[in-house]
């Protein structure tokens, strides 16, 4: 039985819907004690309609989102929707089940008028650590499967009719490093009774039937508008390859190879011929590799546009059982985050061949380690749980913006926070001179960020990427410059380390990361020399990256463009 | 004989309230805002209006004033090059950010423009810990060489920001001296002072904006006091901090930042003003113009504060401005004003963030607008009257309207041409009430408790609406529309907030502490509040941001007078679980957790006895509303269907407890009222028009 519902009220449920996700994501960060969580953004938030579908989102992390909206579905195999009750909470960790690794947290609450279920609001949360063999649950090398790695909850109701079950607060308790973890699940479930008081408000001011259409309205219209969107990108096969460093010291990289199909009923992504899954804590499970095709084709096509289920049934992948992209349980998964870059940029490549003006060149990478401190006094455990951020890749009529994430999304540290609450120093945070990728339009610039220990010794987890292969450019456009990590000890000097290894820090040790810069887009040669004065002055590019990538020559105090000698080595670069 | 006046620059207007401080009788005034200097208009209006009114100059007394000028520096870009001086290694505290994407998917999103371009963001060897202990000591030499760059590369202002200087201002104030050594002609700012909390980013950002501005605004203020003193009163003149506090102009050019939501500040205390109307002192303040609205809290009087917000934001997304850490009334704006552009989306209808502003502004203009707005629909529905726009300056173009409405909203879907007007009334009327239940349902706070106070040039036009989505019951339309913060100006008294970081559990032994503090605090109040020039009983009022011990962000409490006593430890922890359960509800946290201030705050203010309530005159004399029904025309509402006639009632004409009910429209110059069937509205003794719903 089918209510019809008017523009007016659908606007005004759409509008609800999107605002009550938005305020369950504030009210989490706001509550939530872990610095991944209220500093580092890393969380999510969405609404669901009854039937498990996903109709709102916050705008969080992609990777979460994309993978969220599977979860419900999966989740009521264990509790069918008959079983629950106001006040219920179920959670799930597993890599399958959610977004890929096990510290991303999910939380389902069904919502309900008097005795109906209307929906579920739900969101996801980054634990700062949930067990396993390192700080911070995202060791990559020395992990053969996923039971190295923290605590996994199949379906679990945390909260029954309102009350939590202190047994199960207990067990977590018990195998997480960090009590804060508590705190954030408390936070969770205030955030979803904050979001599900929203929807309640809508079902009893519009009706249940009326509600329950409007969000089947929004999912339908959104796929019908994205069907559109694909309708104009030109149709065929695009194919695009790149490769991830490593797994590890010591091991081969993995190849991320795909085939995307633009056709009458959608978009199909399908990595066959892919690498094989690793023993090592980085295989992408099919859930989250599916999340970033989705922000790939959702930002070449309606960016805009919310992201719902109707969204997402016009966008399919495909990835081989046993390919890293789609591995087997128990594959481990800790460092998965540091793939999304991978994900998102070889469809990136593919989807330009399709869109040469809507896509991005190759981002920086960014950073995501943990170390782990114990102090010897008091045994308190802190983590510095690291986001290093670089910037993004340029496209066509402009620059890369500089220190921005993407495609993931999230917040860096604060240096004042991370030393008042750890025993580090952050010595430096800077963009890298010469470090963007050269272009017509250059990309972002590498980030850097040197931490000294202040603690006796300390346990790191590094993980990142792009120490081994370029961020593409585009059109022409140059690669950015590799990253690198360095630990500088005061009695070896400084040395390079593996971008994925663990390594034992002693005090007075400075960790210095620094990420590739973002590819360009467009031949360096076309740039508007007066642009690269402006970058030459604002310290972005070297008097010598001047000449070298740009065959722009400059002299003088203060510095200006020799125009002729410019033009001279611009017509011997072209023939070169 | 002492007069007072009120000015409240408006982006068109600039309005004027002369009060005579004996009597309360006032005198209003308006002249068109001079955008290029609006302290022009400011002086020429106020010297009109004494002019007309037959006062001497040498009796203003006091010119209180609100003003965009900060704002519009900042937004405008049109401040003076400004350099930033920090710790070494932290160059690009102001380019990093805090990195977070404003929109997931769109790769077309840049950064705002840096206030601070890269090659004057200069740095020095120093550092200190987060305790205030220092690490390395200040390289003098450094900060020489540094200051010597500065004043080369031509910056009139700078602001120094070194990590954890929170907790120890010492090198700031070291560095500080330098420079005003080396190069005296640099207005120097320091984080130390302008904003003294925690998080680098924030901090700098709020430090430079203040030094950005501080050229400009202090430039400003020597304009309009030598303006006054060639009037023949010099140091009189007053100005509206985003805190809703007045504050000297010295005080301002030492603080120019705490002025950037001058003019919205002072519009919420005006609305704080109609509590008397209302019956109550809990108010939602709802300012809806030309291209934003507006809306605020007031609980017991007392407007909602933040410690936090941005300037420059792309479409008011979060995270896409320039942030700044000050007390500020805490407004929640979102692009839903009169020009916001309507459009057909997805079967439903979208209302902004997008406004076509004055400029080419809505269809009925005839400006060369060409997408249905607001406005247009507003006019449609029967709300406006062609001619008499702006008082019948203005003619509007109702075909036009309804062409564009029908073309752009209706047809495609399949509305009729009302349906369509009144779905993009109702829509924009459910953005502003999702935003004022963000700031109260969202902070623990029934809007059902609250009287809705709208003004601006739009506020009247959809209060009722707006208040029976809130389900508020009470709705006060402030007479006097359009001057309405002027007049509120002359009611506010001066207000200071300092704050200190210092992280201190909350246990018996910390209280010698705590109270060595607040005595600080409440002595460096004390200072400005002797230099204001006010006379009047002192206020002070101690809070503390305040956590559970291992979260990250803190929720303000309100402390008892102090000094404290050991015991007092369990009042305060007390204190904060109550605020803590009625925002995020009892079920949050756990009691027993142990809990730290982090930020001190102190709030001093004097409420002098010289501001009164003055009464407007109440015209009439216990007529009939009928004496000021100027006739009928249709219009829809939403429980009728169609459009149906409706009377049309003179403001100007209304007496004193004159009572009528809805449907019903009341015209004044600037703006219409319309109050929907079933609404029961009486004139008060004031002037004001006191609206109740049913039941």
């Amino acid at each position: 039985m089918s209510a019809h519902v008017d523009p007016v009220t659908f606007s005004v449920i759409w509008g609800g819907l999107v605002s009550a996700s938005a305020e369950m994501g504030a009210t989490l960060q706001r509550t939530a004690y872990s610095s991944a969580v209220r500093e580092g953004t890393d969380f999510s938030t969405g609404m669901f309609d009854a039937d498990g579908n996903m109709v709102s989102q916050g705008d969080y992390s992609p990777g979460h989102l994309g993978s969220m909206a599977y979860t419900v579905g999966k989740m009521l195999a264990y509790y069918p929707a008959h079983t629950l009750r106001p006040g219920d909470a179920m959670i799930s960790n597993d890599p399958g089940i959610g977004s890929g690794h096990l510290p991303d947290m999910y939380m389902v609450c069904p919502v309900f008028l008097d005795e109906t279920l209307i929906g579920f609001a739900v969101n996801i949360a980054h634990q700062i650590d949930i067990g396993g063999s390192g700080a911070g649950s995202q060791v990559v090398d020395g992990i053969l499967d996923n039971y190295q790695e923290g605590i996994r909850f199949l379906p679990t109701m945390l909260y029954r009719a309102g009350e939590p079950n202190e047994e199960i607060f207990r067990i977590i308790e018990a195998n997480v490093r960090m009590p804060e973890v508590i705190g954030d699940m408390r936070a969770q479930y205030i955030a979803n009774q904050a979001g599900g008081a929203r929807m309640q408000a809508l079902a009893r001011t519009y009706g249940i039937p009326v509600l329950r259409q409007a969000m089947r309205d929004l999912i339908d219209r959104s796929e019908v508008q994205m069907r559109e969107a694909i309708g104009r990108l030109k149709p065929g096969t695009y194919r695009f390859e790149d490769q991830l460093d490593d797994v590890g010291p010591g091991t081969a990289p993995v190849l991320a190879k795909v085939a995307v199909t633009i056709g009458e009923d959608g978009v199909t992504v399908d990595w066959t011929g892919s690498g094989p899954q690793r023993e090592a804590g980085l295989n992408s499970y099919l859930s989250y590799t599916n999340a970033y095709a989705l922000a790939a084709v959702k930002s070449v096509t309606l960016p805009l546009l919310p992201q719902n289920a109707g969204t997402m049934r016009m966008i399919r992948t495909i990835a081989p059982e046993g390919c890293f992209f789609n591995p087997r349980r128990p594959a481990p998964c800790g460092g998965r985050a540091t793939v999304s870059h991978r994900i998102y940029e070889v469809i990136m490549g593919a989807l330009a061949q399709a869109a040469p003006d809507k896509v991005i060149a190759a981002n920086s990478h960014f950073f995501n380690p943990n170390i782990g401190f114990q102090d010897a006094q008091t045994g308190r455990i802190s983590i510095v749980w690291e986001t290093i951020i670089g910037g993004v890749g340029a496209r066509h009529g402009a620059d890369g913006a500089e220190a921005l994430a993407s495609p993931w999304n999230g917040t860096n540290m604060p240096a004042e926070m991370q030393e008042m609450k750890c025993p580090i120093l952050v010595e430096r945070v800077e963009l890298i001179p010469d470090s963007a990728g050269a272009g017509k339009w250059r990309g972002g610039s590498g980030m850097r960020k040197d931490m000294r220990m202040l603690a006796p010794d300390g346990n790191f987890y590094n993980l990142g990427d792009r120490h081994l292969f370029q961020p593409y450019g585009l059109a022409g456009g140059r690669p950015g410059a590799l990253g690198r990590t360095l630990i500088v000890s005061p009695t070896q000097g400084g040395r390079e380390v593996h971008s994925k290894g663990n390594y034992r820090l002693a005090e007075n040790d400075v960790v210095s990361w620094q990420t590739a810069g973002a590819g360009g887009y467009g031949d360096p040669l076309e740039r508007d020399p007066e642009a690269v004065l402006r970058d030459v002055r604002a310290r972005f590019v070297s008097v010598e990256g001047a000449r070298r990538d740009y065959g722009v020559v400059l002299a003088g105090a203060p510095l200006a463009i020799d125009a002729e000698a410019t033009a001279a080595l611009r017509r011997s670069m072209r023939a070169a | 004989m002492a007069l007072t006046v009120g000015i409240d620059v408006g982006g068109t207007f600039t309005d004027f309230a002369l009060m005579d401080d004996r009597t309360g009788a006032l005198r209003l005034g308006k002249v068109l805002t001079s955008a290029d200097d609006p302290s022009r208009a400011v002086l020429a209006g106020l010297r009109t209006l004494l002019a007309e009114g037959g006062f001497d100059a040498r009796d203003l007394a006091h010119a209180v004033h609100a003003t965009t000028i900060a704002t519009n520096t900042v937004i405008q870009r049109k401040g003076l090059p400004t350099a930033l001086l920090t710790t070494e290694g932290f160059r690009d505290v102001l380019l990093i950010g805090r990195q977070r994407r404003f929109e997931l998917y769109d790769n077309s999103i840049g950064k705002p423009r840096p206030i601070v371009p890269r090659e004057l963001c200069f740095e020095v060897p120093e550092r200190l810990m987060w305790d205030g202990s220092v690490r390395r000591p200040l390289d003098e030499d450094a900060v020489r060489t540094a200051a010597l760059a500065i004043r080369a590369s031509g910056a009139a202002g700078l602001g120094i920001c070194f990590l954890h200087s929170y907790a120890n201002p010492a090198h700031e104030r070291r560095a500080r001296d330098i420079v005003r050594e080396v190069a005296p002609e640099v207005l120097v700012s320091i984080s130390s002072e302008v904003s003294p909390v925690y998080r680098e980013y924030e901090r700098a950002s709020t430090t430079v904006l203040n030094a950005y501005v501080m050229p400009v605004v202090s430039a400003y203020i020597g304009r309009i006091e030598d303006g006054l003193a060639e009037m023949g009163r010099r140091r009189s003149l007053y100005i509206m901090q985003s805190n809703g506090g007045i504050a000297s102009g010295d005080y301002v050019r030492r603080h120019p930042i705490r002025i950037i939501e001058s003019g919205p500040a002072a519009g919420v205390l005006t609305a704080a003003r109609y509590a008397e109307a209302a019956g109550t002192s809990n108010l939602i303040s709802f300012d809806m113009g030309g291209t934003t609205a507006k809306v605020c809290l007031i609980e017991n009087g007392r407007p909602g504060m933040t410690e936090t917000f941005e300037v420059d934001m792309i479409n008011l997304k979060p995270n896409s401005g320039i942030p700044m850490n000050i007390p500020a009334i805490d407004l929640v704006e979102i692009g839903a004003g009169g020009g916001s552009i309507a459009r057909a989306e997805m079967g439903g209808i979208k209302v902004g963030p997008i406004s076509a502003g004055s400029s080419p502004g809505p269809i009925c203009y005839g400006l060369g607008g060409r997408e249905p707005t607001v406005t247009d629909a507003n006019l449609v529905l029967g709300y406006l009257n062609p001619d008499y726009f702006l008082g019948g300056t203005m003619a509007l173009d109702l075909d036009a309207a309804r062409a564009g409405i029908m073309e752009r909203v209706a047809t495609p879907l399949g509305m009729t041409l009302e349906e369509a007007a009144w779905g993009i009334y109702e829509v924009v009327s459910t953005q502003m009430a999702q935003a004022a239940r963000a700031v109260s349902i969202g902070k623990g706070r029934d809007p059902r408790h609250f009287a809705l106070i709208p003004f601006g040039g739009a506020g009247p036009l959809h209060g009722a609406e707006l208040a029976r989505q809130l389900g508020c019951g009470r709705v006060v339309f402030p007479k006097g529309a359009g001057v309405e913060t002027a007049i509120g100006l002359l009611m506010a008294d001066p207000a200071f907030d300092v704050a200190r970081t210092s992280i201190l559990a909350l246990k018996p032994e910390n209280l010698p502490r705590i109270n060595e503090l607040l005595a600080g605090l409440a002595a460096d109040t004390g200072r400005e509040l002797d230099a204001c020039g006010v006379d009047g009983e002192r206020h002070l009022v101690a809070s503390c941001d305040m956590r559970f011990v291992g979260q990250g962000y803190e929720l303000t409490v309100e402390l008892p007078a102090g000094p404290y006593r050991a015991e007092d430890a369990e009042t305060i922890r007390q204190a904060f679980l109550r605020t803590y359960a009625a925002t995020y509800g009892e079920r949050a946290f756990d009691p027993k957790a142990p809990i730290e201030g982090v930020l001190w705050r102190m709030a001093a203010s004097i409420r002098t006895p010289r501001l009164t309530h003055p009464d407007l005159p109440a015209d009439g004399t216990g007529a009939g509303a009928g004496v000021a029904l100027k006739g009928r025309r249709p219009a829809y509402f939403r429980d009728r269907r169609r459009a149906e006639p409706c009377d049309v009632y003179d403001r100007y004409l209304l007496p004193a407890g004159a009572r009528f009910t809805g449907p019903a429209i009341v015209e004044e110059r600037e703006s219409t009222i319309v109050l929907p069937p079933g609404a029961a509205a009486q004139v008060d003794a004031k002037g004001n028009l006191v609206v109740d719903f049913g039941g």
